[in-house]
């Protein structure tokens, strides 16, 4: 229905930080449910144009770091800056509004919904005809809503999912419903787009296209990514830098190799008890 | 052969997005205007119009609204009855008031009155889900309809406690009260229920609806792509109750002629909700075929078995019909959540594929 995007028209807007320089600064950030403490004074940051892993075993604080980041849970201590911008807490959509847009751990489609209309929905703050226009359809609304059909089939093209356009998500199997998520943050054209373990229950090939994705996303749209992944392969391939954490600490910090070769790293996932 | 799809190729998204992407379904649209508009008012008779006709369309119209906010938008109501009844004593105050006012101006203005109070029983849905919100708004049709008993002045002081609709014109043809064809008033109802349902399908296929739906398959998603939580659900509760006002004005106005406050006693919520229910939530189709279903049913018990010869009293017709809804729902609830709309869409995907099955 598409010809495929060229992808030089997908570019991100430029928010003014160059590539390579800071996008977000998480500062001794420590988060707590009760008495257990899920993250520990961690401080972190995320390169503009950069494919930042964070890793670490189960419970590590992981999903409660990017719970953090888009404002879903907000820290005891800490500040965060995002674009230039200091905050302490804010309400998800308003990190909307900033540019994050994130896919979850376990997917958190909206199953009664088709795959074109869950990535539709990824487009509802940017879309702005009101009740009235609505009502009418024919006119504004109309327009407005090809504008954004077009925008929603280049994500479609691109993620290879034309074949399951009216399928309610429910019903597909778990690696396109994963795929789908990606499409809807996608949709929202994030500045920084967070992603908690996009690889999760897929097998090798869906990792392989999981991956490729990741990378165009990164080349083609410039979009800042920061994911959480169990498969150390993957990671070591994907990103650019990994931060590891375990028990809410930060334990290592750098380029894939050279955590790869980390002590503390090796006896986290060995399981070494300290 | 009727649903043939093949040869009608999309050529760009405005085609997609027409309201009838296959043509057939935009011809069996137009028979049944072509029903509606000419056959049936030619064809029926004062009962039919009055027993079939009329609260069909009433009771499809209340059932739209409780879709949009149960079906689509997620938020249970119990409280539809007494919406409706705020719409209707609008309504009657309205024209009490400013007896000049047009018929169809002061039904409009009444659904806002519906409207205001539906987001304000609608507020709990930011704090609470599911039951505790279906009880809230119970606590609000045991408030509205008590406040219908005790506050006179909404009456306008009758001794009998009850409203009474005056005669009323429109383009000089009476249209409500005593001196009202049911014709004419047939014919008011079909006009606002069709402006109604297209407005209401709009809304429902585009960037609104889209918003309801997220937020009732997954709010915490739906937060998480941008959508104001606070804003989605009281809109979805403003719109849901200006047309369930509508729908209870026209119940009163072009239908009951009268109306005490027990009228839109809890009955009357439950009568639209199982109507939403077997007709399919989240359909627009599904409040007319559940209306057909409810309305018609005592009908069709207290005719049929007399046309064999086998006489039932008006006793037994009402507690068949109890036996047999309440039968419906519990099939509806286990066999197929998404009621008669869901049967009409599988017939219809049979005949698109007839007669090659895959
Ligand atoms: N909403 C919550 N309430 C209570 N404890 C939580 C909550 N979210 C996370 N935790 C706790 O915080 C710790 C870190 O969890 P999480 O961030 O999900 O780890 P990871 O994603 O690295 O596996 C765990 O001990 C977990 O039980
Ligand atoms: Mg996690």
């Amino acid at each position: 229905m598409n010809p495929r995007p060229d992808p030089n028209e997908l570019t991100a807007p430029d928010d003014g930080i160059a590539r390579g320089g800071v996008l977000l600064d998480v500062k001794n950030v420590s988060l707590s449910f009760g008495g257990v403490k899920a993250i520990t004074d961690i401080s972190l940051n995320v390169l503009k144009g950069e494919i930042r892993a964070i890793i670490g075993p189960n419970g590590a604080g992981k999903t409660s770091m990017l719970n953090v980041i888009n404002g879903f849970y907000t820290p005891q201590e800490g500040t965060i800056i995002f674009r230039g911008k200091e905050r302490r807490s804010m309400k998800p959509h308003q990190a909307v509004g900033q540019g994050i847009a994130r896919t979850f751990q376990n997917v958190a489609l909206f199953k009664g919904m088709s795959t074109l209309d869950n990535i539709m929905a990824g487009r509802s703050v940017r879309m702005k005809r009101n009740i009235g226009w609505q009502m009418l359809w024919h006119g504004p609304a109309l327009r407005e809503e090809i504008e954004h059909r077009e925008k929603v089939e280049e994500i479609i093209d691109f993620l290879e999912i034309q074949h399951i356009r009216r399928t309610p998500v429910g019903k597909l199997p778990y690696g396109l419903q994963k795929r789908v998520e990606l499409g809807r943050a996608l949709a929202m054209e994030p500045t920084l787009l967070l992603l908690d373990e996009p690889m999760a229950g897929m097998n090798l090939e869906e990792k392989e296209d999981m991956s490729r994705f990741i990378i165009d996303v990164n080349q083609q749209r410039g979009t800042t990514i920061a994911l959480i992944e169990h498969d150390m392969g993957v990671v070591m391939d994907l990103s650019d830098r990994v931060v590891v954490l375990d028990y809410g600490k930060k334990i290592a910090d750098g380029p894939p190799d050279e955590v790869k070769n980390n002590q503390n790293v090796i006896d986290a996932y060995l399981g070494v008890p300290h | 052969m009727f649903y043939r799809t093949a040869g009608q190729f999309k050529t760009s998204y405005e085609a997609d997005h027409a309201l009838f992407p296959v043509r057939q379904d935009a011809i069996l649209l137009g028979v049944i205007l072509i029903f509606a508009f000419v056959i049936f008012p030619f064809t029926a008779s004062e009962f039919a119009f009055r027993a079939l006709l009329i609260p069909v369309l009433i009771y499809s119209l209340a059932a739209l609204g409780l879709n949009i906010l149960t079906g689509y938008a997620g938020q249970l109501s119990l409280g539809t009855g007494a919406f409706m009844g705020v719409g209707a004593y609008a309504c009657y105050k309205l024209v009490s008031i400013f007896p000049e006012m047009n018929i169809v101006v002061a039904i409009a203005l009444s659904g806002f009155f519906s409207a205001a109070i539906g987001v304000l029983f609608g507020l709990p849905s930011l704090r609470i889900k599911g039951f505790y919100l279906a009880i809230a708004t119970l606590a609000a049709q045991f408030f509205l309809v008590w406040l219908f008993q005790k506050w006179a002045w909404l009456y306008n002081y009758n001794a009998s406690g009850a409203i009474q609709v005056p005669n009323i014109d429109l383009f000089g043809i009476t249209v409500a009260g005593p001196r009202a064809t049911a014709m004419a008033q047939y014919y008011f109802v079909l006009c606002v229920v069709c402006a109604i349902t297209f407005f209401a399908i709009n809304i429902t296929r585009g960037r609104i609806g889209r918003m309801w739906k997220a937020v009732r398959d997954m709010d915490i998603a739906a937060e998480l792509v941008g959508i104001n939580l606070m804003r989605t659900k009281l809109m979805a509760f403003f719109v849901s109750s200006y047309v369930v006002g509508i729908a209870g004005a026209l119940f009163v106005f072009l239908w009951r002629g009268a109306a005490e406050a027990n009228l839109f006693d809890i009955p009357l919520s439950f009568r639209v909700l199982f109507i939403a229910i077997i007709g399919g939530l989240g359909s627009i189709l599904g409040n007319f075929l559940g209306a057909i279903l409810i309305v018609a049913l005592p009908v069709i018990i207290s005719s049929v078995p007399g046309a064999f010869g086998i006489p039932v009293d008006s006793a037994m017709v009402e507690h068949l019909n109890i036996m047999i809804i309440g039968a419906l729902i519990i099939a509806f609830l286990i066999i197929e959540p998404h009621g008669l709309a869901r049967f009409w869409a599988m017939i219809r995907e049979k005949f698109i594929l007839w007669p090659f099955p895959h």
